[in-house]
């Protein structure tokens, strides 16, 4: 009995001594994060970024305007990288007239200038057809497709009437280009994975996921059995 | 039951209460519209538009603290009083406020669609009667407007709208 826990208590131990090194080396580093400035430093790896899912952003409405590309996360809206104004609604589409930028929402009209500042937003109030669907141009003027039907303005959107037309040039998404994809992931998710993050998902083993967690719990368990297995033989001796 | 089940069961119920409250805080009380044609009886103006621009932008943020959100603000006139719609962030997110002026003075403040989680107590007629006739002096209110606990920002940003929108009537009129 005493040789199989001796034998037990060896095998164990080349097991988790490796993983203890780790979490001794990872936890000195933790305590002392101030002074290795581990968290005001980033790591930008690509495989890093991408394997924290930071890598990408995903808007929730892309469509591209003349030079510029309108995006919508969540409420925030943006003119290329900049966020110019918030939306609770989605963003249904968008059309340029004179010197206007119109973006549709169900409810209401948003107005820009052609450097992308926010002018106004237009809703019942002024008139603007409710239930708005999508948003386009015909022969230069303004058109709405409400679930009631399809109405037309002219470029001070103020007066609308409702009529039947074939030929209008919707708004339609589009992808976001992929430099802005790169701009955007900066403003999202900053400079990078801060070393601390990194040595404290190492630690804790949420570096891979349940997995990682699931091997922490196990290593865990195999150091509180060395410990038994420790104590049993050393009361054994005695 | 137990002392302990009696006490679980009142906290779940008081969280229930609590959490309900939070949700219908949020929403359109009243539409833009709806609040117009309220106003003026149905016979709502053709409305007018003011830049935010020179002397008056730089007002504005003396008001509000910072920059109007937009760079025009749209309004409805007649001879008896002015409307203005308009937003302002209340902890995060727009709140939309309808104020009706009359003779320089406020008849009307509403919140038209909250945003936030917390502090929507501002829009209780309870509350906002406080704003009632009153005017401006030296981009102030001439009266103290107290405090809903847990909604200091909404208050405050309905106090902002407040004055904005009698400094915008006098400025416009």
């Amino acid at each position: 009995m005493n040789r199989k826990m001796r034998s037990l208590h060896r095998s164990m131990g080349a097991i988790v001594a490796i993983f203890v090194l780790m979490l001794a080396t990872t936890g000195i580093l933790l305590n002392h994060t101030s002074d290795f400035e581990l968290d005001s430093r980033y790591l930008t790896w690509d495989w890093l970024l991408k394997h924290y899912g930071v890598d990408d952003v995903k808007p929730d409405a892309v469509y591209l305007l003349d030079r510029h590309t309108i995006s919508q996360f969540g409420p925030q809206v943006f003119i290329d990288a900049i966020p110019v104004t918030q939306s609770h609604v989605p963003i249904l589409g968008g059309i340029i007239i004179d010197d206007l930028m119109v973006l549709a929402t169900t409810d209401a009209l948003l107005l820009f200038t052609p450097e992308g500042e926010f002018i106004e937003r237009m809703g019942d109030g002024l008139g603007i057809p409710s239930m708005i669907q999508n948003i386009g141009l015909f022969h230069g003027d303004p058109v709405v497709q409400t679930r009631d039907g399809m109405w037309r303005s002219d470029f001070m959107l103020d007066q609308w009437e409702q009529l039947s037309l074939d030929g209008v040039g919707w708004s339609e998404p589009k992808s976001m280009p992929r430099s802005l994809q790169i701009e955007l992931a900066d403003y999202f998710h900053g400079k990078g994975i801060s070393i601390e993050r990194v040595v404290l998902d190492i630690h804790n083993g949420h570096v891979l996921g349940k997995f990682g967690i699931w091997f922490a719990d196990f290593i865990g368990a195999l150091l509180v059995l060395i410990s038994v297995t420790g104590l049993w033989l050393w009361a054994r001796r005695r | 039951m137990s002392r302990y089940r009696y006490t679980l069961r009142l906290v779940i119920l008081i969280s229930l209460i609590v959490s309900s409250i939070t949700v219908f805080a949020r929403g359109v009380y009243q539409t833009d519209q709806d609040f117009l044609a309220e106003t003026f009886s149905q016979a709502v103006p053709k409305s007018k538009v003011v830049w935010v621009k020179g002397e008056l932008a730089s007002t504005i943020t003396d008001i509000l603290g910072h920059k109007y959100i937009g760079l025009r603000i749209r309004y409805w006139r007649t001879a008896e009083r002015s409307v203005w719609i308009l937003e302002e962030i209340g902890k995060e997110k727009p709140i939309t406020f309808g104020v009706v002026i009359a003779n320089e003075q406020i008849e009307t403040v509403k919140v038209l669609a909250f945003r936030e989680s917390r502090g929507g107590e501002i829009r209780h007629p309870a509350f906002t009667q406080q704003f009632r006739q009153a005017r401006l002096n030296e981009l102030q209110l001439d009266r103290h407007i107290d405090g809903v606990s847990g909604a200091t920002l909404s208050v405050r940003a309905m106090t902002d709208v407040a004055r904005l929108a009698l400094y915008l009537d006098k400025f416009t009129g």
